[in-house]
């Protein structure tokens, strides 16, 4: 396939596309055949994309009557057995959120894009925002685990949804992969790795004998295997506390069990979740925390503070959730203060303090649409620095 | 590679065709093996309200993406005068359409004031305007070669209006 690039170019070891597009083609690479959405500014991109994409892999395109229906149309293709995906932004994150709720409780995979744009409700549609950190990881009511990645870059993009597959599909989870407006309709040169002939993480599929078959049995590494539809095996799924069974229960002993197992089945995978990126944390005297395009400005931020004499170092999650502590625990280890440019009124930053509690953690907070410049985050640094050594 | 970082603006109103004067830009200067970005800034609507698209050119990867120090601007509309101006570097060069942008504030840079409505009104439509700008900056900020541009333009043209 060669979409986005013109016809007469040469050959070249990279091509310009836009997050949005690099998204649908890490979408396709991974294996996804089913795409249900509403189109929505701006995650658009991602379904036109995949309107054509899709067919050419005997993959299914539906646009539905709107965002509820488009997650409830992914989870019943997941539950047919096929790699399902939707996107959308701010108001339609909002409106996916207690179908993405039925997805962790009746663990069915499935990856949810969401843009970020500027909001409340509608917002901004066109301009940048980081407003739904908090969203992704408690938009849905109730107690249930969920994995959020986080790109920065286009290529990322292509790449994290790829793994987003690879973690959704044998962990048995929705898996949300989360940018902002800016990243995904930029258009950047990148290199795309050829997918082809890669392996990608399976579901694990139910294969004993189906009378003995429990929808819920705690595996050996806690994921139920699923049963492929046709296969012969009895399944019940809801959205209600379930026993092994899969059948409702309130038998107190039956749901701390089963609940149990779910609010703590990433726990032993963190080594296949957990992602980050770290620059110059080694001596850091101030670490930046960003992600999204606010990261990519404090990239820019490092050389001006290196320039500067400013010991300066980035921590950058690309799994933004589960957090990945112990990295950011380490990375912070020599640093004197924290700094957390984000484009919303204070989020990453709460996270950030309450796992370093008791370092000095400051934020720049920005959501009026305009992203965070380098020069800013750089005469924050030399600030703090100033400060902590007077 | 932050000394090779080059920023080019195209900036007026929705509808002008700006992006794809900057994406048949940025096309061409991929296909000469350079490292781009292109953002864009827009208003929700399809017509009207101030829009840009701007270009971060590298021989490297680029690590923000988004213009901090123009070296280039393309005015097709008076609106993208006020939020562009303080982005400009000293000695930049500025490409001003005489009829919708006929006045600048002052400053040190190159400026040319060309009639780039005008001729695409004489050529026919003033829908090309974008085009017609496309060609002034490969001409004055000789950015990438005249073939490149051409080639990138072509491949985003209509069949019956490429050959």
């Amino acid at each position: 396939m060669n979409v986005g690039q013109p016809a007469s170019a040469p050959k070249l070891p990279w091509r310009l596309i836009s997050g949005n597009h690099a998204c649908a083609l890490g979408a396709v690479a991974a294996g996804c055949r089913f795409f249900a959405g509403y189109p929505i500014t701006p995650s658009s991109e991602i379904a036109e994309r995949l309107s054509r994409l899709l067919p050419l892999v005997d993959g299914v395109f539906v646009q539905m009557e709107d965002e509820i229906a488009s997650i409830a149309a992914v989870i019943g293709a997941s539950m047919g057995g096929v790699k399902a995906l939707t996107a959308t932004s701010g108001p339609g994150f909002s409106l996916k959120q207690e179908n993405i709720g039925y997805a962790a409780g009746a663990e069915i995979p499935c990856v949810i894009v969401n843009v970020m744009r500027g909001g409340p409700s509608t917002g901004m549609p066109t301009r940048p925002a980081q407003g739904e950190i908090m969203q992704s990881r408690w938009g849905s009511h109730g107690d249930y685990p969920i994995i959020v990645l986080a790109p920065a870059s286009v290529r990322e993009i292509h790449d994290e949804n790829m793994r987003a597959f690879d973690l959704a599909e044998p962990l048995r989870t929705p898996v949300v992969i989360l940018y902002d407006q800016d990243i995904a309709q930029r258009t950047e040169t990148v290199e795309l790795g050829d997918a082809n002939g890669v392996a990608r993480a399976q579901r694990k599929w139910a294969s004993g004998p189906p009378a003995a078959y429990q929808p819920y049995a705690t595996g050996e590494d806690g994921i139920p295997a699923m049963s492929r539809p046709g296969a012969g095996y009895r399944v019940h799924t809801t959205g209600l506390n379930h026993a092994e069974n899969g059948f409702p229960t309130q038998s107190p002993q039956a749901v701390e069990r089963n609940l149990g197992r779910l609010l703590t089945k990433f726990e032993r995978h963190r080594d296949l979740i957990d992602s980050w990126q770290t620059l110059g944390c080694d001596d850091a005297e101030v670490l930046i925390v960003a992600i999204g395009i606010s990261a990519r400005a404090a990239l820019r931020a490092l050389e001006i503070c290196r320039a500067r004499s400013l010991r300066a170092g980035l921590f950058r999650p690309i799994t933004l959730w589960p957090f990945p502590e112990n990295a950011l625990r380490e990375a912070a280890s020599q640093a004197n203060a924290v700094l957390v440019p984000e484009m919303n009124a204070g989020q990453l930053s709460l996270e950030v303090g309450r796992i370093l509690g008791g370092k000095r953690v400051e934020a720049i907070h920005r959501f009026n649409g305009e992203p965070i410049t380098p020069a800013e985050i750089a005469q924050r640094v030399e600030t703090l620095a100033r400060e902590m050594n007077q | 590679m932050r000394g090779s970082r080059l920023e080019i603006r195209i900036g007026g109103t929705g509808g002008q065709g700006l992006i794809l004067c900057a994406k048949m830009l940025a096309d061409a200067l991929c296909a000469t093996g350079k490292r781009v970005a292109q953002s864009q800034t827009y208003e929700p609507t399809s017509r009207g309200g101030f829009c840009n698209s701007d270009l971060v050119v590298s021989d490297d990867e680029v690590d923000f993406p988004l213009a901090t120090a123009l070296d280039c601007l393309v005015l097709l509309d008076r609106l993208a005068v006020k939020p562009s101006w303080p982005l400009l570097k000293p000695g930049a060069l500025v490409i001003a359409d005489t009829r919708l942008c006929p006045e600048l504030p002052e400053g040190e840079l190159r400026v040319h004031p060309l009639p780039l409505s005008r001729t695409a009104i004489e050529l026919g439509s003033e829908r090309v305007a974008n085009m017609v700008a496309l060609g002034a900056l490969a001409a004055l900020a000789a950015v990438c070669t005249r073939d490149a541009i051409e080639r990138a333009v072509r491949a985003e043209t209509p069949k019956a209006f490429s050959s």
